[in-house]
């Protein structure tokens, strides 16, 4: 249906940049990390839109569950909260950058050749986007999904393990970190 | 009829929607039909869960009594079914206060943000056969997702109530939430390895035999954090009486108060049903075709009155002890659970790669067995650990006198 | 707590489930009390009640009124007095007792309600009428020949049911009828009938003769000359 899909693009886009926007501009600390929150949820429906559901929930469930909670202890155990978005010289230089790296953006997705994915790669694509468990499910008859034989979960383990492995040593890590920082000392 | 869904639409199999896409859909342009018909079962869905909410407070109240050797409420109407309305009647003509220097927009959206995601939940359960709103592929997947929003939520009313009781408060749920989101995730991934597919109807079709009894150890994790994540007894030290003032929701009073209210009550109804239909086969049932429906209502019934059942056994945990039973009792028996089922599941898997019912069945059996033994295991380990050490008595010198020990 | 214990908390509960529960639904039943109770309302016997206001002499708080003036009645027992005001202000009134204690002829007695709430401060004071209007249902505090009372008009029949060993609650203060002022004295009771107080009779009635010679002669005498 384009026109609402052209309604929720545009929709989420005024959304997402002014709650963009507002992160920058807000004084507010902690508004404006709710207001990131936002961003971080328009980006999702925009995933949505894009058909790729599993990124779409993915991203609201790493990035809204955890990433904005993690700011929010970040701004709330620093002091001069209320003092907020202090300004200072930088904020012309930084426009300025930011002005030509939105350019450049611009310029790239333009004049990139997007072409459609040639449909023998496009169930896979869309398998590897959408079905996330390999194989067909118990019980019910195995019409449709007999064909179907990879998911994100067996490029993860089969092809892509070298990765995978390095994430969850990463993970590890930070887990150890975490708690030898938060030791009581002398105990 | 001029409108028709695209057969490969994730709301085709919704006859609801397509009854009322279609009907709109004579008179109105294609795409309004779609937001209408989208409307209506919305509507459907924010009225289920609201009144759901007013009909668990009833039954909590009742129950709870009951199984406390009293009464519940009996006054109001026949066996106090007016009760609800009764409350919500005084919460709504309470005084609406705001405290000053609160964050105005923050403060007031925060009852609408913790009663958001729970409906969000309910779009992609079904209730009966072919009807979720949207059947997602990767529906465990959104429900685990909306429901971290909570925290969100819950940080907003912690801080914009402008109290340090009530961001202390707000800081121990927001711990509390996260630390159980974890093992709540390794449960539902052993049900989303037997069922092989992440969309909730696929799963309920796969439940030939129910999976709280293919996977014990999954449903008891999965019901023990679902019960700290909603705040419930015994995990509920943000928000009980006794504690800290009320917790995050201190500063809230009349409406906005109901409402967080009814995202708390709202949520056990919800999570019920999602409990039923991962656990407990959802719809299914005999003549399930015409009562799916009602097989829904009383398995989402007997989920509920489980939570009610665990609250009125379970003296409330210490912060800590809530902490100790996540990290050192939940997570490791999500774990056995996964590694175990993962094995039966890749030694059973046939070559169609379908599981049989007598699979199933071998799997229930294993998996019993193995839930009795870890629990006991693992209760054994941890209960020494969850008691303060007290300090080791230090020996006192006093000059000319013998040595006292203090401790 | 942690392990197969969780079970066996959860059977515990679903036992307490199927039990009948203890609710007293309150309008429509009460509690069972205590015969001793010291309920909030007062039974006063105006036919026992001489005005001697020992009461209101008595009351720590000071919060019984009498005003009396002189009757011209029972002259051979001493005339006792009309009352016309006794007023009983209950919402000082901390129901000690002192006052039952206090009263020679067994006239004033605690009463076994606890339901006197009243929505303005004027109607928390009991008037004469009030008192003579009420039904009588005393408490037995320090009335014990009320607590072996096993009703009906004979109130001769006394058993102290406490030497007996029986249990003291079977007087029931409200569910029982209401009592007349002959019932409720102390000349009924066994052991009370050596004293000489206490001993209300109506006009021109012999001392009842229980077989025990214990009157004075002298007592025996006034009571013949007032014939």
């Amino acid at each position: 249906m384009p026109v609402v899909q052209d309604l929720a693009f545009w929709v989420l886009s005024v959304v997402a940049i002014a709650a963009a926007l507002g992160v920058v501009l807000v004084k507010d600390l902690f508004r404006s990390a709710l207001l990131l929150a936002v961003v971080f949820i328009s980006v999702a429906g925009f995933f949505v839109l894009l058909s790729a559901e599993f990124l779409a929930v993915v991203q609201v469930l790493i990035y809204v569950g955890a990433i904005s909670v993690l700011f929010i202890f970040g701004i709330m155990l620093t002091r001069n909260v209320r003092e907020g978005n202090v300004p200072n010289r930088l904020q012309i230089p930084a426009v300025m950058c930011a002005s030509l790296l939105l350019v450049g953006m611009i310029a790239a997705a333009i004049n990139t050749d997007w072409r459609p994915i040639p449909e023998a790669a496009a169930q896979m694509v869309d398998a590897a986007q959408t079905q996330s468990v390999a194989g067909p499910p118990a019980g019910a008859s195995s019409s449709g999904y007999a064909e179907q034989d990879t998911g994100l979960a067996e490029l993860l383990i089969a092809d892509f393990v070298l990765p995978f492995e390095a994430v969850s040593l990463l993970l590890l890590a930070a887990l150890i970190g975490g708690l030898a920082l938060a030791r009581s000392r002398g105990s | 009829m001029s409108c028709q869904l695209a057969s490969d639409s994730i709301l085709y199999a919704n006859g609801i929607y397509r009854l009322v896409y279609e009907i709109v859909g004579v008179v109105l342009p294609c795409w309004v039909a779609y937001a209408i018909a989208g409307l209506v079962f919305a509507f459907i869905l924010v009225n289920a869960v609201l009144l759901g909410a007013a009909v668990i407070t009833w039954g909590e109240r009742r129950v709870l009594g009951r199984f406390q050797n009293r009464v519940g409420p009996n006054r109001w109407g026949p066996f106090g079914l007016f009760q609800p309305v009764a409350d919500l009647v005084k919460l709504l003509t309470k005084e609406d206060l705001r405290p000053e220097g609160s964050d105005r927009v923050v403060f007031s959206l925060v009852p609408v943000l913790m009663v958001a995601p729970l409906i969000l939940m309910t779009a992609v359960v079904p209730f009966a056969k072919n009807t979720a709103l949207a059947s997602l592929n990767v529906g465990v997947l959104f429900i685990l997702a909306v429901s971290s929003i909570t925290s969100v939520a819950i940080f907003m009313a912690g801080w914009s109530s402008n109290n340090r009781y009530a961001m202390f408060g707000a800081a121990r749920a927001v711990a509390v939430l996260i630390s159980y989101e974890i093992p709540v995730v390794l449960s539902l991934l052993g049900v989303v390895m037997v069922a092989a597919s992440m969309s909730l109807g696929t799963i309920v079709a796969a439940q030939a035999l129910p999976f709280f009894l293919v996977q014990p150890l999954a449903f008891f994790v999965f019901m023990a954090g679902m019960s700290a994540e909603l705040n419930r007894s015994p995990f509920d030290v943000a928000e009980a009486e006794s504690e800290i003032i009320a917790g995050y929701h201190t500063e809230y009073s009349g409406v906005r108060f109901a409402l967080i209210q009814a995202a708390e009550f709202g949520g056990v109804g919800v999570v019920a049903a999602i409990a039923a239909t991962l656990f407990l086969g959802g719809w299914s049932g005999p003549w399930s075709e015409y009562l799916g429906w009602l097989w829904f209502l009383i398995k989402t019934g007997i989920i509920v009155f489980l939570f009610i059942w665990f609250r009125a056994t379970y003296p409330r945990l210490r912060i800590d002890q809530i902490m100790a039973f996540s990290w050192k009792f939940l997570l490791p028996l999500a774990m056995v659970n996964l590694v175990v089922v993962t094995l039966e599941v890749f030694l059973l898997r046939g070559d169609e790669g379908v599981l049989t019912h007598t699979d199933l069945a071998i799997m229930a059996a294993i998996n019993l067995a193995v839930t009795a033994i870890s629990i006991a295991v693992f209760g054994n380990l941890i209960k020494d650990r969850v008691t303060f050490r007290t300090r080791q008595p230090q020996q006192v010198v006093v000059p000319g006198v013998s040595t006292i020990e203090v401790s | 707590m942690y392990g197969l214990a969780m079970v066996k908390g959860l059977m515990v509960t679903l036992k307490n489930l199927t039990r009948k529960p203890f609710t007293i639904q309150y309008p429509e039943e009460r509690a069972k009390q205590h015969p001793r109770f010291r309920g909030e309302e007062f039974v006063w016997y105006e036919e026992r009640c001489t005005g001697c206001a020992s009461c209101a002499k008595y009351c720590p708080l000071g919060i019984i009124k009498i005003e009396t003036s002189p009757s011209g009645s029972m002259i051979p027992q001493g005339e006792k007095y009309r009352l016309e005001v006794f007023d009983i202000e209950l919402q000082r009134c901390m129901f000690c007792g002192l006052c039952v204690e206090a009263c020679p002829y067994d006239a004033l007695f605690m009463g076994s309600g606890f339901e006197q709430g009243q929505y303005s401060r004027k109607n928390m004071v009991i008037t004469i009428d009030q008192l003579r209007n009420a039904e009588k249902h005393p408490s037995t505090w320090f009335r014990p020949q009320l607590e072996g009372y096993e009703g009906g008009t004979d109130s001769f029949r006394r058993t102290p049911t406490i030497a007996q060993g029986e249990s003291r609650f079977s007087y029931d203060p409200r569910g029982g009828p209401p009592l007349g002022w002959r019932e409720v004295g102390r000349e009924s009771w066994r052991w009370h009938q050596r004293e000489k107080a206490g001993m209300r009779l109506e006009q021109g009635e012999a001392v009842p003769d229980t077989g025990r010679d214990e009157l004075p002669q002298s007592a025996r005498d006034s009571d013949a000359a007032a014939d």
